[in-house]
């Protein structure tokens, strides 16, 4: 095993970044559908506002809103809105979603910061639900299982169910009242465990949009159907494990839309339960530099640097057009 | 239908085929309508077990947008079951008894067979018997418009009959239903439908999978919990066995059913919190939170509500007989108004009211720990210490026990004050009270209020 240096670089979030410039990547590709400017962006910006900055200024878009729940701090959000074009509402997305006007070609990334939840599928349900053909819709959430908890929290699991603590059995209680019926009830505790929860979450988005859709779809003439077709599956863990998964919604009518979008000559797109984790190396300015200067190379094996290991170097062949640099993370 | 001229006073009341297909089709859920087919697996498994045990009995669903099957190796349908009365509408008078049996309307599985699609088959193969059926809905409709419009018959399309020597891995039932309905094969396709229907399945059928009985839905076998409470030497559930015999309930003097009901409480969950109902092994209500069971001014009772979300109740109606227990036909609820229910129903209001107020004093508890007025949590301590058991194996007694809760401690009673005010005045009353925590500001300014208001 590496250094801890060499595991996470603790000054920055890269494989979010990474995840960030990639999805940017793959919204490029929807012009076969309508000029990526035109589309609306909906998301969280928080203070930092990140991907407000890379999508208006990757791909031009202007019409742009970001949900905030935390109401108390309109101010300092207000402050920190990067663009005129950058409109804020103070609400939770739950409160948010149904108001808007949906009949406008729409990027949606819901970013959470928690773990999927029934508050979570109901957002994905409305989005689903009023989508026009040829939108976006993206989720990330946190798909870290609980680890062991304190004795305090198995007294009261004990207190509560009459059983004695057990760790799966603990972690499907919790996800189970996260979720609560859209649990499959064959799924075992000991399927959380590692990347099980992401797994699961991910079956479980899915499963949400494809019963929104199927009940949208009930009265449309066949070419009106709506079709989700999922184009992103991200895990990757910046610290905690994080799930990303997204699509595109569209009419069966615009399926070679669809297909113009060539979606699969991404590397990092992934149509269905694998998923595509973003592993970051953690090199140095110096080392990265090298690397570039040899970059790119279809063969990683020929890629040569002192004191690496090969692995890292493959994983940041793979990623260096996405890779972030300390400016980056520090002016954005 | 054509007029009857013979005899100008007589109204035409009979049934028409439309009447089941379209009409009975929806009342019942589409989960519910596939657990009505497991119910006649379930009777085939008791004619062929009367014991209760279904070791080696499975059942399997596999369904998909296309297709829908279900098999069982439970023993078949005898043939003379079938001719007579399996696919009768309605159940006759005269049909043969299934001591225990869940199947006992006459309707499920021509309702469901309807409810889904177009076509269906029936292959049986029982220790000396076999027979096909094949049935195309939209045909078999196509008689009432012809002369024959009071055919209401089913052909078998194969049938054989006093066989020896049927191979023991034949015997069984396989029910297919194709050309599906567009929102069926729609539902079977969604990985959330199947889940629900696997919940519904593992708890409706939960008392036979615990006899051995296994269900698998494309090819998943489904797990099912036992129903458990609460128990340890300070708590132990209530239970009352009531058995109602006589010619009241059906005009023959050995009819009989069995109530048995159990109160207690189980792991705290605002969702499951309530009464559960089962008929002949069949759970019928899950978690009942309405007037249907105890809840409510219909009852003289209070409203479910968070503070009683440890609560369980657990009813079970058996009888030999099932026309006497009191399940809608969709078995999805009970016949309120059915003289079974109604005396059980009584029992299982006052059976509950003692774990009731037990609940209402923990609340209690917890809240005059929270104001400081008491130290010990009795009560909590005594769910805490106790362990989740099946009814089956309980030690139970005719009344709820559990610990009273501890008379008030000595002394003056208390009251609790509470109010806010800006955070930097509070941050400054601390520091001129020299004082950390703002229960202690509030308790130094009134203390010098009274200091200085009393004196006068």
């Amino acid at each position: 095993m590496a250094s801890s240096y060499r595991r996470i670089n603790y000054s920055v979030r890269p494989a979010k970044a990474i995840e960030r410039k990639m999805l940017c990547d793959a919204f490029r590709r929807l012009s076969p559908f309508a000029k990526v400017a035109t589309y609306r962006y909906l998301g969280f910006g928080s203070i930092y506002f990140t991907d407000f900055h890379l999508f208006h200024r990757a791909l031009g878009m202007e019409d742009m809103l970001s949900m905030e729940k935390d109401a108390d701090a309109e101010e300092c959000f207000l402050f920190n809105k990067p663009y005129n074009c950058v409109r804020l509402d103070c609400r939770p997305a739950s409160a948010v979603l149904p108001e808007l006007d949906w009949r406008a070609k729409s990027i949606v990334w819901l970013d959470y910061d928690g773990k999927l939840d029934e508050t979570v599928l109901s957002d994905i349900s409305t989005v689903a639900a009023r989508s026009y053909s040829g939108s976006v819709l993206v989720i990330s959430v946190n798909a870290h299982v609980e680890g062991q908890p304190n004795e305090t929290v198995r007294q009261q699991y004990k207190a509560e169910t009459g059983l004695a603590f057990d760790l799966d059995a603990y972690r499907l209680r919790e996800l189970h009242n996260r979720v609560g019926e859209a649990l499959p009830p064959e799924v075992l505790g000991s399927e959380l465990r590692g990347g099980g929860l992401a797994r699961i979450s991910r079956k479980l988005i899915d499963n949400r949009i494809e019963e929104t859709l199927s009940d949208r779809n009930g009265l449309l003439p066949s070419e009106k159907k709506m079709l989700y077709r999922q184009i992103l599956n991200f895990n990757y863990s910046d610290g905690a494990r994080m799930l990303t998964v997204g699509g595109i919604l569209f009419e069966a009518g615009d399926f070679e839309k669809f297909e113009a979008c060539s979606f699969n000559e991404l590397d990092f797109i992934r149509f269905g339960e694998e998923a595509y984790a973003i592993d970051v190396p953690c090199l140095t300015m110096k080392e990265m530099r090298h690397l570039n200067a040899q970059l790119p190379e279809a063969e990683a094996a020929a890629l040569s640097l002192p004191g690496v290991s090969t692995s890292d170097i493959r994983r940041y062949a793979e990623l260096y057009r996405y890779f972030p640099t300390f400016t980056e993370a520090i002016f954005t | 239908m054509p007029e009857n001229p013979a005899d100008p006073k007589r109204i035409d009341a009979s049934p028409t085929k439309e009447f089941f297909i379209y009409m009975l089709t929806r009342d019942i859920p589409l989960t519910r309508a596939i657990l009505d087919l497991v119910d006649n697996s379930l009777d085939g498994a008791r004619r062929m077990r009367p014991n209760g045990d279904f070791d080696g009995l499975w059942v399997r669903a596999e369904l998909d947008k296309d297709h829908f099957k279900i098999a069982d190796n439970c023993g078949g349908i005898p043939v003379d079951i079938a001719r007579h009365y399996a696919f009768r509408f309605g159940r006759s008078k005269d049909a043969p008894l299934t001591p225990g049996s869940v199947g006992q309307f006459g309707v499920g599985m021509k309702r469901t067979f309807f409810k889904l699609g177009r076509h269906f088959s029936v292959h049986s193969v029982t220790s000396s018997s076999r027979f096909n059926m094949d049935i195309d809905v939209a045909q078999w409709m196509a008689l009432d418009e012809s002369e024959k419009a009071d055919e209401w018959h089913f052909e078998f399309q194969n049938i054989e009959d006093k066989l020896i020597d049927v191979p023991k891995n034949e015997v069984g039932t396989r029910l297919e239903v194709t050309q599906l309905y567009d929102t069926v094969g729609e539902s079977f396709g969604l990985e959330n439908f199947l889940t629900r229907l696997k919940q519904e399945m593992s708890l409706a059928h939960s008392i036979s999978m615990d006899k051995g009985l296994a269900i698998t839905v494309n090819t998943i076998p489904l797990r099912h919990e036992p129903q458990t409470l609460f128990e340890s030497d300070q708590m132990k559930p209530a239970f009352i066995e009531r058995t109602y015999q006589g010619e009241l309930l059906n005009g023959k003097p050995d009819a009989r059913v069995n109530v048995k009901l159990y109160a207690g409480v189980a792991e705290r969950s605002l969702h499951d919190g309530g009464w559960y109902v089962f008929c002949n092994g069949r759970m019928v209500i899950r978690a009942d939170q309405t007037s249907t069971t105890i809840w409510g001014q219909t009852h003289g009772m209070r409203q479910y509500h968070p503070d009683v979300a440890y609560f369980r109740g657990y009813a079970y109606f058996d009888s030999d007989d099932a026309g006497l227990l009191p399940w809608t036909t969709t078995k999805t609820g009970v016949d309120i108004d059915s003289a079974v229910y109604k005396s059980a129903q009584l029992e299982m209001v006052e059976i509950s009211k003692p774990v009731l107020t037990f609940l209402s004093n923990l609340a209690k508890e917890k809240a005059a720990i929270e104001s400081g007025d008491i130290g010990d949590s009795t009560l909590e301590e005594a769910i805490h210490s106790a362990e989740a058991k099946r009814t089956d194996s309980l030690a139970v007694t005719r009344v709820f026990v559990a610990p009273q809760p501890r008379p008030r401690p000595p002394g003056p009673r208390m009251a609790r004050i509470q109010y806010s005010k800006p955070l930097t005045e509070v941050e400054k009353a601390k520091e001129l009270l020299d004082v950390h925590t703002f229960t202690a500001v509030g308790e130094k300014t009134f203390e010098y209020f009274m200091h200085y208001e009393e004196k006068q």
